[in-house]
Parts: structure tokens; sequence; C-alpha cells
């Protein structure tokens, strides 16, 4: 198993109920999850979790034969090698696409930072518009830019949170098959969460369904 | 191993770094706690039996009275320019935050130089109308006097805190009072007054405390006060301890209104549940009703702005060509370069703090948070004794290794540089520093931070990369407000200044105590218009911010 998460619990400081509650789940590698659930149902509490913003009560991570976390174990975010897209993106404002993109490459050297670049800015079909800022950028673009962001440090998971929720009605059904490309010719694991079945329909290769953080439902795509 | 790692994970050096300034912050605070036990001496027994009734009096009086008169002036005036339109409303609306540039002390040197004997008011009174007026009913050197100042310069906190409230607040609670049918008189006694209860309390106790931090006007109006009271006792006695027992008797009475405004204030906050701001419409005065309002706010906006500022440039006018010399420009540098140092170090330290208060959410975090503000409240007079007997232990304790250093060292070195004063100074503007950097860092949120800390770059890394670029517009704030807040500083640099060190503000207060208020116009000036430039500054930084 390339991820594996075994009896994830978690909940607020101020809250006696954990919001996820014995929490399982197995990803394979080049797997795409999407994790389906209500407003309130702990699904983006999953991923952040997974990217180490939020630390567990108790149970286990493990990705790709990494201890992330466990007992004895919490890997700081920066330490992880996670890559997350958000709902808002959070692209920095204060910086262009181009430093958007590399700022994830700081161990890199020079050229091949450059190179990476390159590679992403093709990837998303960016490239005319790397000297942007990110408030000059469309939303289905910015997405593409968090997108790049996230996948140039070569993470061993991609995660999104609601990817298209931002996103007008009419371009959304384009915008998923970009991102379903975009994945595929990534070739790398991706969880995503969403409150649309549709959404969940058009991307995923299998569906969790959650409810107050237990895994209802679990389904193939087809 | 479990113990380790988590020991690890939190001391960084952002923690570390924080405790040592939250230590160094509280460290003069408990100075003065622990020598509270010292056994009193004779001074103290004098102080205690036949004097500290007038200044608990005295001080009492200034506080209710100045504390009455602001709240009445600044919640009518916010009231009457958010719910009613009348001529130039638009210009009293930023006019009346104007008087907050002018430090009390210079209003008070000013407003006695214009009600003397010899002032513009009685000279014309006898010139032109030949009416030779009792001067007594121009003596202004008295607790009413002071409370008159106060109230003039001070009110726009309560003005600028309450207005702020009412626009983003009470459209819909205003107007469905109206549909009530009640009447305007009737609706800012039942509805605008009770509604911005917390808004005027939190903004009058910013005014008593600038109360009993003053020291200027109550020096220059002979009032006894615990401030001068301070200030007696160790530069005329040299007594630090009695100093130290005033000072905590002083601490008592800040406590106590600190905790009177969180239980006057309530449980609620500023905010209730509505997150649409819908502004307010304002209704047109007309006819006789719109003249007064006019007038109204004209005459306040005169006696608070409009006259003194103009007998200081008029004054300017008569002794710039004797003032403007080489130990003009030094005064100048003084001011410029204390200020510069203050404003660095407390933003630097205001930073570390606030990030560390940001990424922990404990206990530990959220006392740190009130320690940071604490310094704001307590008077200048306060701190800086604090301040002094810390560092006059700290050269007895060096004094050995001083000698090290320079054989024939005295033993005063730490307590008679510019070290102490600086460091005073972090104490008393840290809260500006921290406030501001803390409200840039609520806008931005965590969302960028996490976002960088996920794709590989550690909390200092994406402190300089993400957080400190995206707070500039606040840092830039609080820094404007630090420096200026030092040019006007005078309690703290009159006690804690080296010797022979003046600043703008210490001239001023000289030159008024010589009798030379002419001559303290160009330094008053000064000072004015670094304000009027930080506060233009500020609220340009403030409206690009709404939009």
């Amino acid at each position: 198993m390339y991820i594996q998460i075994r009896n994830l619990s978690f909940g607020f400081k101020n809250s006696p109920e954990p919001i996820i509650h014995n929490f399982d789940l197995n990803v394979n590698q080049g797997e795409i999850i999407s994790i389906l659930g209500q407003s309130g149902s702990g699904k983006s509490t999953l991923l952040r979790l997974l990217a180490g913003l939020e630390k567990p009560w108790g149970g286990t991570i493990v990705i790709n034969h990494q201890v992330l976390f466990d007992a004895t174990t919490f890997v700081e975010p920066e330490k992880r090698g996670v890559g997350m897209v958000f709902q808002d993106y959070a692209l920095f404002p204060h910086m262009t696409v181009e430093k958007n993109i590399t700022y994830g490459l700081g161990k890199l050297k020079r050229s091949e930072r450059g190179h990476r670049l390159e590679e992403m800015l093709e990837l998303v079909n960016l490239k005319e518009l790397s000297h942007r800022y990110p408030y000059e950028l469309s939303g289905g673009q910015q997405q593409r830019v968090a997108l790049a962001r996230a996948l140039a440090p070569k993470p061993s998971v991609l995660l999104l949170d609601e990817p298209f929720s931002n996103l007008d009605a009419d371009i959304r059904a384009k915008i998923r098959g970009e991102l379903k490309k975009i994945i595929n010719k990534a070739g790398i694991t991706c969880i995503f969460v969403t409150h649309d079945i549709e959404d969940s329909k058009a991307l995923a290769d299998r569906q969790v369904m959650i409810n107050r953080g237990k895994v209802n439902k679990v389904a193939a795509c087809y | 191993m479990r113990m380790f790692k988590k020991v690890k994970i939190k001391f960084d050096g952002w923690s570390i770094l924080s405790f040592l300034f939250v230590a160094l912050l509280i460290i003069p605070s408990l100075h003065i706690f622990v020598n509270l036990l010292l056994p009193a001496n004779e001074n103290w027994q004098h102080i205690k039996d036949y004097l500290l009734k007038d200044y608990v009096t005295n001080s009492f009086q200034l506080v209710l009275f100045t504390g009455i008169l602001t709240v009445l002036l600044g919640t009518s005036l916010s009231w009457l320019i958010s719910v009613y339109a009348f001529p130039l409303r638009n210009f009293f609306k930023w006019s009346f935050i104007l008087p907050l540039a002018i430090p009390p002390n210079i209003a008070a040197y000013t407003y006695s130089g214009l009600l003397s004997y010899t002032g513009m008011v009685q000279v014309t009174l006898r010139n032109s109308f030949q009416i030779q007026a009792d001067p007594r009913y121009f003596d202004i050197m008295n607790i009413k006097g002071a409370i008159f100042i106060f109230t003039l310069f001070l009110f726009p906190y309560v003005y600028t805190i309450t207005r702020a409230f009412l626009e983003r607040q009470s459209a819909s609670l205003i107007e469905s009072a109206r549909l009530l049918g009640k009447k305007p008189l009737a609706i800012f006694f039942s509805v605008i007054l009770p509604c911005s209860r917390a808004a005027i309390i939190g903004s009058v106790s910013l005014v008593v405390l600038e109360v009993l931090n003053d020291y200027g006007v109550v020096q220059y109006f002979g009032i006894q006060t615990f401030s001068t009271a301070i200030f007696k006792t160790w530069f005329a006695m040299g007594d630090v301890n009695s100093a130290i027992k005033l000072s905590s008797s002083l601490m008592l009475i800040v406590l106590t209104i600190l905790i009177l405004e969180r239980v006057l204030r309530g449980r609620k906050k500023y905010s209730y549940t509505t997150t649409k701001v819908r502004p307010l419409t304002p209704q047109p005065l007309t006819g006789i009703k719109g003249l007064l309002a006019f007038s109204y706010c004209l005459v306040v906006f005169a006696f608070s702005f409009l006259i003194p500022t103009a007998q200081l440039v008029y004054w300017s006018t008569l002794t710039y060509s004797s003032m403007l010399d080489s130990s003009f420009w030094k005064l100048i540098m003084n001011s410029l370069s204390v200020a510069l140092v203050t404003t660095l170090l407390v933003m630097i330290v205001a930073a570390v703090i606030a990030n560390y208060c940001r990424t922990n959410n404990h206990l530990l975090s959220k006392l740190y948070a009130k320690v940071t503000v604490l310094g704001y409240s307590i008077p200048g007079a306060i701190i800086a004794i604090g301040v002094l007997a810390w560092f006059i232990f700290l050269d007895k304790q060096l004094y050995g290794f001083h000698q090290i250093i320079h054989t024939d060292s005295v033993k005063l070195v730490l307590s008679s540089s510019i070290a102490m004063l600086l460091f005073a100074y972090v104490i008393r503007f840290l809260a500006m520093g921290f406030n501001s950097i803390q409200a840039g860092f609520e806008k931005i949120g965590t969302r960028f931070s996490e976002a960088s800390r996920i794709l590989g770059v550690n909390k200092t890394g994406t402190f300089f990369r993400v957080d400190l670029p995206m707070i500039k517009p606040a840092l830039l704030s609080g820094c404007v407000l630090v420096f200026v807040e030092v040019i006007k500083e005078l309690p703290l640099t009159l006690l804690l200044r080296p010797f022979n060190f003046d600043t703008l503000a210490t001239k001023v207060f000289q030159y008024a105590s010589d009798e030379m208020i002419q001559e303290a116009a160009i330094p008053s000036m000064i000072i004015i218009t670094f304000s009027l430039l930080a506060i233009y500054f500020i609220s340009q930084v403030e409206t690009k911010g709404e939009n």
C-alpha cells in the first residue's frame, strides 16, 4: 500500500467529540481518490491532518513506507513532501506566477530550478503568463498556478481541497477535464475533497464517502 | 523518545527569543513589587501622612471629570457626524482626529500663554475694547483648567472609536428604532449609548490612562498628582524607595481601572452577530438645526485645534530667527535618532512575539500577548522608576565586570547611558507595534504560511519570505505610530535621559518651565507636524485597506 491511514482520530480543542473518528484508508500509488461528504463531515480536516497542519489525537499515517505520524513521530509539514492546493489557492499575492511556482524549489540548483519551472509552466499551459501577479489572473488560471506550485517539488501525494468550489459553473466541466489531464500526465497519487458527486465521478478512480469522520462507503468509479 | 520529540517541537528559536523578550519586559515591574517589601523610610511616612490624600483626590478628580466630559463630547460628535448630514460634515468628520496631534502639555502652555495678562485675549480686550477684565477670569492654571485641556485634546479617542463603531454596526438598529417611532434623542439614549457601551468604555479607558500618564500639564499647572509626586521624590529627594512605593500605589489604581473596564464592558466585545456591513445613510439637517450642528462642531474644532495651532504658528514667526541654530538641529537629530532606534527595536520584538503567539495557541502564548500590551497601560513615570531601579541594581551587580573592562570605571554605567531610556521606550510602546502586527496577521490568516510550509519552507523562512512582505502595510503603520509616540514622549524621557541629552519634547518642557513660551513654539510645531503627517499616513493606509 502506498498510503496507509490507520485509526486516525482528531478533534478541535474545545469540542469533546472527535471530528475524525478511527478513520482508515488505503491508497495505491497513482490512484485518484475523492473524499465525498457534506460540510462539517471532517473532509477538509482529513487533508490538513495528512499535510501535518493539524496534529491528530491518535492513529498512524504512513506514505511510501515513511511514517509521518504515529505515537512517537510527528513530521512537520515542511518535511513531509506533500503537495496541497488550497480551496482559495493561497497564491502568494506579492510574488509573480514564476516566483510562486519556484517557491518550494529552494534545494535545487539554479539551472535545475529553471528547468523544473519550464516543465511546470508547460504542464499547466501558462508559459506566457509567468510574469503576472495572482490578481492579474482568472480563477481557472490561478488554480493552475496553485497546481503547478504544489507539483513542482515532486511531492509524494497531491491533496486538493474543494478544487472546483471557486469556479463558475459554466467553466467547471472544462476545468475538470483539464485537471484530470494534468494529474494523469504528472502520474501522481491524488486525494481530493469535494461535496459534489459530479466532480467526484468525473475525476476519481475510487470515491470514499465519509460522514461524521468515519468512512461510510467506498465505491469504484468507472 | 517521545518526550524528546515533544521538547524539540516546543523549543525552537522563536519560543526562546519570545521568552527572553517577555522576561525582559516584566523584570522592571517585578522589581517594583520586590522593592515594595523593603521597609519604608521617613520620606514615605511623611508622604503617606500628609500628601498621599491630595495626590489621590487630585488624580481622581482629573480622571473622573475628564472621563465624563470626553464621553459627552466624543459620543455627541460621533453621533452627529454618523447620523446626520449638515454643512461641512465631511470636513469635521476627519478634522476631529487632529487634536490628537497636539500633546496636552503643549496645549496647556499655549492656552495659558494665550490667556495670560500679556496674552492675546487680555491684550485685545484692553487695547481694542478698553475692558479691564479681572485676570482671575482667565486663570486656567488649576484643576478645572487641566480638565478643560485634557478634555479638548483627548476626546478624539472617544470620538474615533465610537464613530467607527456607529458606522459599522448601527445602521439597522437606528433604522428600526426610527421605524418604531422613536425620536432622535430617545434613540441616542435608548439605543446608541447602550449598544456602543463597549466602544465608549474602551476608548474612555484610553483617555483615563493618558491622564494618569501625563506629567507636563499637571506639573505646569502646579497640581499635585501621582506623576508629579514620583518626579519630586526622585529628583528633589533622590529617594527611589519612596518613588517605588508611590508607583505601586498608582499601579494599583491602573489595575483597578483595567479590571473595571473588563467588568463594565461585559461579555460582549465590539461586534455583534451580523457580518454584512451596511453604511448608515445620514439624514439631512436643514435650517436652524443644521446651523446648530455646524456651530457646535466649529466651536469644538476651533478650541481643540485651530486656535492653539494658530497661536503656535504666530509665536513661531516671532522666534524662528533666534531659534534655528546648530544646537536646534542637534535637538532634532536627538529626537529622530531615539525615535528611529526605538521603532526598530519595538518592531523586531513585537514581530517575534506576535509570530510566536500566532503559531502557538496555548496558555503561555496568550499570557505573552497580555504582558506585551500591558506596558501601554502603565504610566510612564512608573515604567521609568521600575527601569531605573533595575538598571541601578544591574550596575551594582556588574560593577566588578565594569572594572575589568575599565579599571577606573564609574559605578553607574548602564543607568547613565541612553540604553536605559531606549529600554523603557520599548516597554512603553511595544503594545502599538504588537497590536499593528497582530492586526496584520489576522487579516492575512494562516493559509499562506501553511501553503509555504507544505512547500518545504520552515517557520523562519516562511516568516521572512511570506508573512513579513504580506503584512507590510501593518508594519508601516506600527512603525509610524511608535515613531510619533517617541517623538511626543515626555515623562519617561525626563526621568531617564542621560545628562544633557535633550529631545524636542524635553526642550519644549524646559522652555515652558522657564516661562519662555514663545521659544517653545517651534519645537512644539515640529512635534505637531510629525504627528499630523503620521495621522495622514495612517488614514491613507486605512482607506487603501478598506478598498
